[in-house]
């Protein structure tokens, strides 16, 4: 199974990069694109946020053999919530990741590894989702739910066995 | 996927808020369905089932409010979570007056939503597995074993008929004939099941104890009262009250029974204020308790109050039929207590178990079966190990050494034990030793 993350807005290279090298099994590569997004058409004036069901609509549908994944800076909301890291279609291959809430606070020492590490174990959580799975009970697998970015840290941007068993068995 | 047993309908008349949630507690495992009105949500808890529900305090048509008390009744097992505005804040506390397991307000916290739909899930797995226990517990419970002889079918109808209601119920029948089995029957098949079932030997305790027993009291009420004690009375509160030997009940405790049962409340002994209580009532006696009346020896309006329903138990001499049953079912249940490969009964046995009159009913047929796979040997159970085949030739034929030969009988069918021998004789206890020592019975 192949990745195209896509950068949606203003993206640094250099975290698309890293975030597709750091991908597990059973996702194999893939490529780094840039899709122009219509951003302002799923922000939320009121609550200052983009709307996730608004922008996932944008991503293209993926081909045969392929999983797609939009990456974004900006704060992402679903509508009965607050907010969300990410969003995706259950089993529908696509879906996207925020780093917007992983970032490190400004008193915070900066670790650009870590931040590296979030994002990507975030990015595997949602293709999980894209591939079928649901929530684990594993704490320190990928598809483990992580409601602040500390728990997301607790995490390995891997699946357990069971999960991996499942991915590589559909 | 741990939670795939759960299943989920959010009801919101907004199509994003049920998407947004449906996709979130799917992503958990959860089995989602969304409605966008109280009909819609009605239909599918009528279809599906459900167990947790997201409701929408504010929608066109049936509010969350109305919708609530029509999934009350239902589905009464399932949870009702609010979503609510702020502004629509006291609304919602209505509806956790009237049983909403809790509320949140929107948008929600991600955090918040999950614990609560969580802490909803585990408690929705206590409540079954709750309701699955208790069900087994009450499978558990000892049948009635009858062939369908008349006399016991009619019991059986009877108690059919009796155990849904809360009627007061007095069940009669010679000692042994089974009466505390059926007080438990109409228990286990009554709406209070789930609650205590408290059994009360009024012949077996002397006036004050028994007021004690029944009605509980407070430190100090007497010598001896070092503690308060709450009495049956309470313990058997939403649950059954069994009063074996209610013939037995001196006149001042059938005043103050008399009391409770009319008034719905008790005072313990010592107290001054009264408790609220609430039970059922199932007596039994092996007294003519009519005549009992008759003599002055029993209150009539106490006797009135508890003998709205009467089940009379035939002694099983009237039910012969039932023998080998009763027979087969005591020998699996003793074999199986004691290891032992029985397999039946010789003709001879059965022919003797058939013949005899069994004056201590079903308690000295049970009783001899046990004794009898004691004595066995073999693989089948024989006439020689039944006591009362294996009484010497009648020499004495005088009315004491007829006497002295019938309670050494009932004695060796009780395993010797007095109790149970006397109300098997239907005489006391005191009465019971004298005769043993008049004649030189001795236990073994």
């Amino acid at each position: 199974m192949k990745v195209r993350l896509l950068a949606l807005g203003d993206v640094p290279p250099r975290l698309t990069e890293a975030v597709l090298a750091g991908l597990p099994r059973p996702f194999a590569g893939g490529e780094v694109a840039r899709l122009p997004v219509a951003l302002d058409s799923c922000y939320d004036r009121q609550r200052a946020q983009v709307d996730a069901a608004c922008l996932i609509e944008q991503i293209p549908a993926p081909e045969e053999g392929w999983h797609v994944m939009g990456l974004t800076g900006v704060d992402l909301f679903m509508p009965a919530l607050t907010y969300v890291f990410g969003i995706s279609h259950l089993g529908g291959r696509r879906g996207i990741v925020s780093w917007f809430r992983l970032r490190f606070e400004p008193d915070e020492p900066d670790s650009a590894a870590l931040f590296v590490r979030r994002v990507t174990t975030e990015v595997v959580h949602e293709l999980g989702h894209g591939e079928g799975l649901v929530h684990c009970v594993v704490p320190d697998c990928a598809m483990h739910r992580s409601l602040w970015p500390e728990a997301v840290d607790l995490k390995r941007p891997e699946y357990c066995p069971a999960c991996l068993a499942t991915l590589t068995s559909s | 996927m741990m939670t795939s047993a759960v299943r989920i309908l959010v009801v919101d008349d907004e199509q994003h808020v049920r998407n947004s949630l449906a996709t979130w507690f799917r992503e958990e495992g959860y089995d989602v369905s969304v409605a966008a009105g109280g009909k819609d949500a009605l239909a599918i808890l009528t279809r599906e089932g459900t167990n947790i529900l997201l409701v929408d305090i504010k929608m066109p048509g049936m509010d969350g409010l109305e919708l609530q008390r029509k999934v009350r009744e239902l589905a009464p097992d399932a949870t009702i979570i609010i979503m609510t505005a702020y502004a629509s804040v006291e609304t919602a506390v209505q509806a956790l007056k009237e049983g909403a397991y809790d509320y949140i307000v929107k948008p929600f916290d991600p955090e918040a939503v999950s614990r609560l739909v969580r802490k909803a899930a585990e408690r929705y797995s206590l409540m079954a597995e709750n309701r699955a226990l208790r069900e087994r517990l009450a499978g558990a419970l000892p049948t009635l074993v009858t062939s369908g002889s008349p006399a016991m079918t009619r019991a059986l109808e009877l108690v059919d008929q009796v155990a849904p209601t809360d009627t007061s119920v007095l069940i009669t029948g010679e000692s042994g004939t089974g009466k505390e089995l059926v007080a438990h029957l109409i228990h286990a098949r009554s709406n209070r099941r789930f609650g205590p079932f408290v059994v009360e030997n009024c012949g077996a305790l002397a006036e004050g104890l028994l007021e004690s027993e029944l009605f509980g009291h407070e430190r100090g009420a007497f010598t001896g009262a070092v503690a308060r004690r709450r009495g049956k009375i309470e313990l058997a509160d939403e649950g059954t009250l069994f009063l074996d030997e209610i013939g037995d009940v001196p006149a001042k405790v059938q005043v103050d029974l008399l009391r409770v049962l009319q008034d719905r409340q008790l005072t313990r002994v010592g107290a001054n204020a009264p408790t609220p209580v609430n039970f059922r009532l199932v007596t039994a006696t092996h007294r003519d308790l009519e005549a009992e009346v008759a003599a002055g020896r029993f209150r009539e309006d106490f006797y009135f109050r508890i003998n709205v329903f009467m089940i009379q138990l035939p002694p099983l001499r009237e039910r012969a039929e039932d023998i080998p049953a009763l027979a087969e079912h005591f020998l699996r249940q003793f074999a199986t207590q004691m290891n032992r490969r029985i397999s039946g009964f010789t003709p001879e046995a059965m022919a003797a178990l058939m013949a005899y009159p069994w004056p201590g009913n079903v308690r000295e047929l049970q009783n001899a079966i046990e004794r009898a796979i004691v004595m066995c040997r073999g693989d089948r159970i024989e006439i020689g190990h039944f006591p009362f085949a294996v009484a010497p030739a009648a020499a004495d034929v005088s009315l004491a050494g007829v006497e002295a030969a019938h309670i050494r009988q009932v004695l060796a069918a009780a395993s010797y034990n007095v109790a149970q021998a006397a109300r098997a004789l239907d005489i006391d206890r005191v009465t019971l030793y004298n005769k043993m020592k008049k004649y030189g019975i001795e236990r073994p």
